[in-house]
């Protein structure tokens, strides 16, 4: 099998001795059938046995060594290095990220952890269900696929080290703690649903930006921001009157009015008397030609929109 | 070259320099653009959380019409590019959703076959147009203009309904900068999220996103952004005063939408591409175009 030389720069920290972190490159020989992870254990066995990460099930089964690789948090045993050589160059190796940093590769996963256990991830069974052992509580196939995928979660962490809202809001719970509501809300044995969705304001529902990093990382495909939004859904139609939940129903509002958007109305429904605190830039965008007006006149053919939203509102009745 | 044109909202009202200057390049490229005047919003993400059925409808009903006019539908946003071709990835991949949809259509008289393609304008020009073919239009190249791509999230991912391109390393943009003539300077944040989609309900934080995009961009030697949504163009040119506020720092990164930047090499008068309409004055660093 042909080899090749190839530079991984790692990401390097001791706290016992290093004040600071650097990066120590180290070359190593890898062919096509390689991991990142069995490139760092040829680097922990052949050249610095101080190397430090975590590693289990080389299988992508225990989401133990998920990792910064080339920007992007990915299971190292599920990343080939020569497609990440080949495609940036080397192979630049950190520790995730929106975790506090332990040593080299390793951070400190309780945090994302605590976040976790705020969604409450386990079944709340009702009395009755429990009274009664003997017999099994299955799901039906059709009730296992709407919260299966959901399930497949491992945990890894992968998506909140690349979440970017996380970056800057520690209320915000994150991608894989909102996946795991929505996987027990799914859930036709769970009781909690109604208090699982009335919680979802204080852990941070509106805090995403959908900037589809989760979706993107996740090493098993659960594609967390789309639970999100079913969440947004749920918990606009279950009484949230935030300023997130009052922007969606603008926003509708707006599209069945004048099939576009009318930013002015959206702006004011959403914001109410928080819109003072833009009004000189509100100003500032009028002398420029750019502040949107209030009123929007209808597209051609507004009736057809409005039938669609009829005829979503009759399905819903039914 | 002809397209079923789909501006979107904010190029007709908060960005109408982005509007202006799309059809000032289009002429000079000779690409025809029928616009979709029928055509509903794409929903940019929140219709979906208000019913994600009836997200699917609207955009439906947007290819309909374009099918109708037996064109490809073009945007000029990334957030409209990248909610429509998810609403299509998810009728190709659903063949009961795709029923479903075709059933509630037939009520407004209208069919979706599957058949049309979504492009974003900077997809368009290197897989349609040409990147020589573009060349050859340039008249006033960027004489090395230090250029800062910034995406917006919606063009790259998820790569399941963007897939124009390696997420994980973009270069659509930083080649058609080459092409115009100017330098693209990476800065480590061409991926990330501008902060638009929360700058209502968590402001701060969207100020503090669009703010290290900028100042990593700056860092990084770029004397201008460029980008293909105006949503972005939004958080990062028009809220720029404010997120200097809030990070505490003189920033002041002229922010150029993709079709702006195109016009400028194009020779197009500074007056059509609307420059004037900038929070952020761009006349600093193009001084004589």
């Amino acid at each position: 099998m042909k080899k090749a030389k190839t530079t991984f720069r790692i990401f390097r920290f001791n706290p016992e001795k290093d004040k600071q972190p650097h990066y120590d490159e180290f070359a190593v020989e890898i062919d096509s059938m390689m991991s990142v992870l069995d490139a760092l254990e040829d680097i922990k066995h052949e050249q610095d046995a101080s190397l430090t990460f975590r590693r289990s099930c080389r299988s992508g089964i225990c989401g133990s060594c998920a990792m910064k690789i080339n920007h992007l948090t990915k299971l190292a045993c599920k990343t080939r290095a020569t497609t990440e050589s080949s495609k940036h160059g080397e192979v630049l190796v950190e520790p995730m990220g929106n975790m506090p940093l332990i040593r080299d590769l390793i951070v400190d996963m309780g945090e994302f952890w605590k976040e976790v256990d705020r969604g409450k991830p386990w079944l709340v069974a009702d009395e009755k269900m429990l009274s009664d052992l003997s017999r099994e509580n299955l799901l039906t196939k059709e009730q296992i696929q709407t919260s299966s995928k959901l399930a497949d979660c491992i945990m890894c962490g992968c998506c909140f080290s690349d979440c970017f809202s996380r970056v800057y809001d520690k209320n915000f719970s994150g991608p894989a703690s909102l996946a795991k509501v929505v996987r027990f809300v799914n859930d036709p044995r769970d009781r909690a649903a109604n208090k699982r969705i009335s919680k979802l304001v204080e852990v941070g529902l509106w805090s995403c930006t959908h900037c589809y990093f989760c979706w993107s990382q996740c090493p098993k495909e659960v594609r967390p921001v789309e639970a999100i939004s079913a969440l947004r859904t749920l918990s606009s139609d279950s009484g949230d009157v935030s300023q997130g939940a009052r922007h969606v129903k603008a926003f509708s509002d707006s599209i069945r009015s004048t099939g576009m958007l009318n930013e002015a109305m959206v702006y004011l429904n959403t914001m109410r008397f928080d819109a003072l605190r833009d009004v000189s830039l509100i100003l500032r965008m009028a002398y420029k030609g750019k502040a949107p007006s209030p009123f929007r006149r209808p597209i051609p053919k507004i009736d057809e929109v409005r039938l669609l939203y009829q005829i979503v509102k009759e399905g819903k009745a039914r | 070259m002809k397209y079923a044109y789909f501006p979107g909202c904010v190029a007709k009202s908060a960005a109408p320099e982005l509007y202006n200057s799309t059809a000032a390049i289009a002429d000079k490229l000779g690409i025809e653009l029928t616009e979709l005047t029928a055509a509903s919003c794409c929903g940019a993400g929140v219709q979906d959380e208000q019913n994600p059925f009836l997200n699917v409808l609207l955009n439906a009903r947007t290819f309909a019409q374009a099918e109708e006019l037996h064109l490809d539908i073009l945007t000029i946003c990334s957030t409209c590019q990248g909610v429509m071709g998810d609403v299509k990835r998810q009728l190709d991949e659903d063949a009961e959703l795709f029923s479903r949809t075709n059933e509630a259509l037939d009520r407004i008289h209208l069919q979706y076959k599957g058949k049309v393609k979504v492009k974003h304008l900077v997809w368009a020009l290197i897989e349609d147009y040409g990147v020589k073919n573009l060349e050859s239009h340039v008249v006033k190249p960027l004489n090395g203009l230090k250029v800062a791509p910034f995406y917006g999230c919606y063009l790259l991912r998820p790569v399941e309904a963007a897939g124009f391109e390696d997420h994980a390393k973009p270069s659509s943009l930083e080649n058609l900068i080459t092409v115009l003539g100017g330098e693209p300077v990476r800065h480590g944040h061409e991926d990330k999220c501008c902060g638009f989609p929360i700058l209502f309900v968590r402001h701060k934080n969207a100020l503090r996103m669009s703010s290290d995009c900028l100042v990593n961009a700056k860092k990084s030697g770029a004397q201008l952004m460029v980008t293909p949504c105006p949503l972005c163009h939004l958080s990062l040119d028009t809220f720029q005063k404010k997120a200097e506020k809030e990070a505490r720092t003189h920033i002041e990164l002229p922010v150029l939408h993709f079709s702006q930047l195109v016009g400028v090499a194009l020779g197009i008068e500074p007056k059509t591409l609307g420059f004037s309409k900038h929070m952020v004055s761009v006349e600093k660093i193009l001084p004589h175009q």
